[in-house]
């Protein structure tokens, strides 16, 4: 099974010089869900905005990142920004459009489709996340539950191959949770999540990775990681308490 | 200061207009020429901002409060040209969505508040700093430039109703000026506090430092002071100059002439009718002399008040910013 | 009132709005057809009337400032209401507009006219951003001053001027993550 994301030895720092990411070595085959857990601080952002180009912004960082096996550089930006999809940390950066149907139809857009074509995805993608006909809604408008999905369905109407969320159920009521775990379920790509919801990340994902100041500390399979106590408790986090009161059948 | 629908006619709307539409657009060249890419939303989210920090009330006295009009603040923030794009932007979206300003009138309002508040504002600013040097001289500058964009644009905006005929240059001139000039107080105290909170956190946002000795620096403030000269030539100098009928003869010349619908006013100059008003003018014109130089005193005041000597002393590394 | 097409609405807005402010005083049947216009577009849609009278409201500093210099004049006060007369009428106008049509509609509009398209994404990026930054400066303004304790203006304008102050900063770092999301969706 080929890799989807292979990052190799990434290094980050920030302008004013604090390192973000040391030496980041990281691998996603396809079609997987990978959790990315880490206290706050820990690179989890920077190393997504990695993921489309967006970082580094300046040259000389070291390392790279593949995306079904190649490198992102500034010459495929176009290429590899089709094929991973970042769902960013606040909704209202992401939805820059005022009108939600407007927002979902900005990367098909951009990819050139026709009129016709780009309705038929502003509408399968906005199904898709269960907000159909909110295409005349004033984004302003939008409860936070229903703006995550949105900032969804802007990313699905490109179709990408990889999912790249950050922090996709902070600030969202537990309905708003469940919905949204029950449509990232139904979404096939290969899905890199940084996130502190350890429980999402118990019932969705395969394999946890764990990032702590810039560096890999812990990368297996989630259960057994989300388990041990000490290295949770070790790195900012703890122990998911659904997973204190499950049965190993 | 937005006019409304109905306070300027026909001739003057549309001189308005196309010397506005020639600012804006020079204005949108320049900023695409030199505005990289990363900072295209800054536009529009200053547009905002500006519009944001409107609503803001700083408390005067007794249920009064000031407010930031802000068109001096972005042009010392982003630069001229984006400045007039972002302050064009707040009048259009004010002018449809809220009703604030008519739309015949947005080519004076975008010349009054867009143009010469901005470049009137900036081209200040940028002045007072050459003279006054470091973090003080800055404050300073930002405090007085937001006083003269206040009071200058009104004086635009008087011109244009007097030539409208709506109110005679008599009554116009010392009603926007003269309240204009206590206006631009607030105006000026509160851009240079802004300002200077800007730059205590965040000195690299501030833009609008590209020396004027540049080449193209130089060329954009020419385009604008011919338009702002022009300006002032069409809605301000027939008035300045005590000519009875001054007002005909710019019609004449203009080649505007009313032949076949009646005029809204009888006579040219019908202030020389009311007494004990003409006088206004004068004192008025006094009043902004004497005006400038005490406010240009309190804003080194300001400058020396806000900045203690330790943050002026370092202010040599930033100066180069 | 709604369902009508943009372009048509602002066309028809413009030139009653030209028409009303051009006008001589002496056409007085113009003015009423228009003020008909607008009566029969207020009734369609179902705008509340106390909503249009407050809007009127933005006219008084002018209203006024016109009122009292024409007050001082022999032929004053006839020409002070036919100036209030065309304000009110051309705000009407526009109010109604601006409340029956989406701004999308109108920058669209805007767009076949060829007006440069940046100044359109200006424009649509302030009109979104409006509210979001509105209620960020009354939630820091908030924040703050549960934390002022004394009761000077001074102190006020201080605590003010920083919120407007942060407020620009905020704005300014959103943009740039604004151009990183377009960028994440193939923006060139």
């Amino acid at each position: 099974m080929s890799d989807a994301i292979q990052i190799t030895n990434l290094h980050y720092r920030y302008h004013d010089g604090t390192v973000a990411l040391a030496g980041v070595n990281l691998r996603v085959a396809a079609g997987e869900c990978v959790g990315l857990l880490g206290p706050n601080g820990s690179g989890k952002s920077t190393l997504l905005l990695h993921l489309n180009g967006i970082l580094p912004d300046k040259p000389g960082g070291g390392g790279a990142v593949k995306i079904m096996g190649e490198t992102v550089g500034p010459q495929n930006l176009e290429k590899i920004r089709r094929q991973v999809g970042l769902v960013f940390q606040d909704p209202d950066d992401q939805l820059f459009c005022p009108l939600a149907g407007e927002d979902v139809a900005f990367g098909p857009q951009q990819l050139g489709l026709s009129e016709t074509e780009i309705a038929a995805r502003v509408r399968g993608a906005l199904a898709q996340v269960g907000l159909a006909g909110f295409g005349r809604r004033a984004t302003h408008h939008l409860s936070h539950g229903e703006k995550r999905r949105l900032c969804l369905a802007g990313v699905l109407a490109c179709d990408p191959h990889i999912l790249a969320l950050d922090e996709p159920t902070s600030d969202l009521d537990p309905r708003g949770r469940r919905e949204f775990k029950a449509l990232l379920r139904q979404i096939p790509a290969t899905k890199l999540m940084a996130t502190h919801d350890l429980e999402l990340v118990v019932e969705m994902c395969s394999r946890v990775v764990v990032l702590d100041r810039g560096s890999v500390v812990a990368d297996g399979p989630a259960r057994e990681l989300l388990n041990n106590e000490e290295l949770m408790l070790a790195h900012g986090l703890e122990r998911p308490h659904i997973l204190r009161h499950l049965h190993p059948h | 200061m937005h006019i409304p629908d109905g306070f300027i006619d026909g001739k003057t709307a549309l001189a308005a207009a196309a010397l506005s539409a020639a600012g804006v657009s020079v204005a949108l060249r320049q900023v695409q020429r030199e505005l990289p890419p990363r900072k295209t939303p800054l536009l529009g989210l200053t547009a905002a901002f500006l519009f944001a920090a409107q609503m803001v009330n700083f408390p005067v006295a007794g249920g009064t409060s000031g407010h930031l009009v802000g068109g001096a603040l972005a042009a010392a923030l982003l630069g001229p040209s984006a400045a007039v794009v972002v302050v064009t932007t707040v009048l259009i979206v004010q002018c449809f969505l809220f009703a604030d300003g008519g739309v015949m009138a947005l080519g004076a309002n975008i010349f009054n508040m867009a143009i010469v508040n901005s470049i009137g504002g900036y081209a200040i600013y940028r002045g007072v700093c050459r003279v006054l040097p470091g973090i003080r001289g800055q404050v300073a500058a930002m405090a007085f430039a937001g006083w003269c964009a206040t009071v200058l644009a009104s004086i635009s905006c008087a011109g244009q109703l007097a030539l409208s005929g709506t109110v005679p240059w008599s009554a116009a001139f010392p009603a926007m000026a003269g309240t204009h000039m206590l206006i631009g107080v607030g105006e000026g105290l509160i851009s240079a506090l802004v300002f200077l909170a800007i730059l205590r956190t965040r000195p690299d946002m501030i833009a609008g430092t590209a020396e004027p000795g540049q080449p193209r620096r130089r060329g954009e403030l020419l385009r604008y002071g011919l338009l702002v000269t022009l300006g002032v030539a069409v809605f301000v100098a027939p008035f300045a100059c005590p000519w009875p009928d001054g007002l005909e003869r710019v019609a004449a010349r203009l080649g505007f002439e009313h032949r076949t619908a009646p005029s809204l006013f009888p006579a040219p100059a019908p202030d020389y009718r009311t007494p004990g008003i003409h006088w206004a003018v004068g004192a008025t014109a006094i009043a902004g002399a004497a005006g400038s130089l005490i406010v240009f005193a309190l804003a080194l005041l300001l400058g020396r008040l806000l900045v203690p000597k330790r943050a002026a002393a370092i202010s040599g590394d930033l100066k180069g910013l | 009132m709604r369902r009508l097409p943009a372009a048509l609405k602002l066309g028809v807005a413009l030139a009653l709005i030209a028409g009303t402010a051009l006008a001589p005083p002496g056409w007085t049947g113009w003015f009423a057809g228009v003020a008909a216009v607008l009566a029969l577009a207020i009734l369609s849609s179902r705008i509340p009337l106390l909503f249009l009278l407050k809007q009127l409201l933005l006219l008084s500093p002018f209203v006024l400032g016109v009122a009292l210099v024409n007050a001082l004049q022999p032929a004053g006060r006839a020409q002070w209401m036919i100036v209030a007369a065309r304000s009110a009428l051309c705000l009407l106008t526009v109010v109604l507009v601006s409340n029956t049509t989406p701004l999308s509609d109108i920058l669209r509009v805007l767009r076949r006219a060829r007006v440069p398209a940046l100044l359109i994404t200006t424009i649509a990026l302030m009109h979104r951003y409006l509210f979001v930054l509105a209620e960020e400066a009354e939630r820091m303004r908030r924040a703050r001053l549960s934390r002022t304790f004394h009761r000077g203006r001074r102190l006020r304008w201080q605590t003010l001027a920083t919120v407007v102050g942060q407020l620009f900063v905020r704005a300014s770092e959103r943009a740039e993550r604004i151009y990183d999301a377009m960028c994440a969706r193939g923006w060139q």
